[in-house]
């Protein structure tokens, strides 16, 4: 077990989409950060948000941007699926482990360890610049116990949401038509769903997320309801283990030719 | 560390891809310490059978084993068979160097190990870039380099010349053999015969998915038995004189290619001349064909059983 793990871990670091990816966390974490401290204020009319800084809610929400850039997480783990398929480097790795289902668990726990360092390496972000832009001002302090939830929260949901993209990918094992469907779950059908039956929401791979990342956002999700920080993490873990099994008993199955 | 090889056995191997019948029915060996060429056209089943061998292509019945065992069963398939099947399998942006870790990590090899079959197969000066950038030839390399990371005793090369310069053939020659000489059990496929010949020691032929011949190279070469061409205008009185058991042995086969003209075979031309002067049957050519392998090798796919709709 620890050759393959070791092998799968080698498969993402001879590559750049780790990296660029990685890339892409922090920055959209910053962005994030950045609209929160100089545009809020401006959206609700204020001059400043010298008042705002005063509320704890807010300046919780500054560090919860550590949470922001789940999407890209998923995508790493449906590239890096997919990408096997794409240049076929499939037919090495099943030479070396023929067992498909082992080598779709190696990967998975490869991207668990992965996201859950880019979800580290986002709040470091978030609580970094949060630091940055609120020195010298005076603020509302930041709970070391909040930022901790935040930490786990980032953490854990990042881990599972990248495990989550390497079993879309070895179920939609076209690398286009895998990210493209999951964006569209993600940013549209899923919002859809919910607006029609409400009760669901917490139940889909978004809502769970959500859950599983619910101290970052203080304000909640539009007012629905959510699971509680274990049960998301479970339902989410839950839609990963069914999509893997369900790509072992079919697309990992078929010939590689 | 060299490892010395088994034997591949395919036993009434089939794989239907839809109304495609790949491969039907196909049953030979390949043994420890030879190479065995496995030849037929392209489309004639060679990748798909390979592939069976190597678990990615599940046979719609039958088995190919591997000392006796399936590739899934195998314990540490990698460091028993070395496979390089298509020059294409590498991810463009990851280094020769990185592509060959990946394997030897998977192995539980150390990491020197990526740089010493780099170093076998040429390609040491290359091993910091991409895969992506490298010719057609240099990817035939380092698939191989690929194959040869576990140092297995099995090797099987699906169209390993394809690419590669007459140097760089003869260099795969030197290696196949020496590996062969070591005890390892080599299997090349190809769809050229005079590109393997002087590597083989036997030969797989198939065509359409089926077998057409198994054996040394040494008895393919003795089957193709002498060819004649005789023109004459008395073409009936000759066969007869020919397949009349008084003259002597009877020619393998008698086919008219003409309405002047026979193509004999089994018989020298002076068997056929003098057993036509006896008959005193009149001849206008008697010559006898170039048989090289090639063409035989090329009659043989073409006439060879009747396969599937492929």
């Amino acid at each position: 077990m620890i050759p393959l793990l070791r092998s799968e871990l080698r498969k993402v670091t001879t590559t750049k989409v780790l990296f660029f990816l990685t890339l892409a966390v922090a920055f959209f974490t910053a962005l994030n950060v950045f609209l929160l401290v100089y545009l809020t204020p401006r959206a609700m009319g204020v001059e400043n948000n010298d008042e705002l800084l005063m509320n704890p809610d807010y300046v919780t929400n500054i560090i919860g941007a550590a949470g922001s850039s789940s999407i890209f997480v998923l995508i790493l783990g449906i590239v890096a699926m997919t990408g096997e398929f794409r240049h076929m480097t499939i037919t090495s790795t099943l030479l070396v482990t023929p067992r498909r289902s082992r080598v779709l668990i190696t990967k998975g726990i490869i991207f668990l360890i992965i996201g859950a360092v880019i979800g580290l390496i986002a709040f470091a972000t978030a609580i970094a610049l949060a630091t940055l832009t609120l020195s010298g001002k005076a603020h509302a302090p930041i709970d070391t116990d909040i930022a901790l939830q935040i930490l786990g929260g980032v953490v854990l949901g990042f881990a599972i949401y990248a495990f989550v993209g390497v079993a879309v990918g070895a179920l939609i094992r076209n690398q286009v038509a895998a990210v493209v469907g999951a964006l569209i779950w993600v940013l549209i059908l899923e919002a859809l769903l919910t607006v029609f039956v409400d009760w669901i929401g917490k139940w889909l791979p978004g809502g769970a997320l959500d859950a599983v990342l619910q101290a970052t956002n203080v304000s909640g999700r539009g007012g629905s309801e959510v699971l509680s920080i274990g049960a998301g993490a479970a339902v989410l873990i839950t839609y990963a283990v069914i999509l893997g099994a369900l790509a072992s008993a079919t697309t990992m199955r078929r010939d590689i030719t | 560390m060299s490892t010395i090889g088994q034997a591949l056995t395919v036993e009434h191997l089939s794989k239907r891809f839809g109304k495609v019948h790949a491969v039907q029915d196909l049953s030979f060996s390949v043994e420890p310490g030879r190479v065995t060429g496995f030849l037929g056209p392209n489309g004639s089943g060679k990748t798909t059978t390979l592939r069976c061998m190597l678990g990615l292509v599940r046979p719609t019945s039958g088995a190919a084993r591997i000392g006796g065992h399936v590739y899934r069963d195998l314990d540490h398939p990698g460091m028993i068979v070395g496979a390089a099947l298509e020059a294409s399998g590498f991810h463009p942006g990851r280094t020769a160097r990185g592509h060959l870790r990946v394997i030897s990590d998977a192995l539980g090899l150390p990491k020197s190990r990526a740089d010493e079959v780099l170093e076998l197969v040429g390609l040491a000066d290359s091993a910091g870039r991409k895969a992506g950038g490298f010719s057609l030839g240099m990817r035939q390399r380092l698939s191989l380099a690929a194959a040869l990371v576990g140092d297995p005793g099995i090797l099987i090369l699906d169209e390993p010349a394809n690419g590669l310069d007459p140097e760089g053939i003869a260099w795969l020659r030197g290696l196949l053999r020496g590996l062969a000489r070591e005890g390892k059990t080599v299997l090349v496929s190809s769809h050229v015969l005079s590109e393997v010949q002087q590597t083989v020691d036997d030969v797989v032929i198939i065509s359409r998915g089926s077998l057409v011949q198994s054996g040394t190279l040494a008895d393919l070469a003795g089957n193709g038995a002498i060819r004649v061409r005789v023109r004459t205008p008395r073409r009936e009185s000759l066969v007869a004189a020919l397949q009349a058991s008084s003259g002597g042995n009877p020619p393998t086969s008698v086919d008219p290619t003409g309405p002047d003209e026979l193509l004999v075979t089994g018989l020298t031309p002076s068997d056929i001349g003098r057993r036509a002067f006896l008959a005193g049957v009149e001849l206008h050519e008697l010559a006898q064909q170039t048989n090289d392998l090639e063409s035989l090798f090329l009659e043989l796919t073409a006439t060879g059983t009747p396969g599937g709709t492929a």
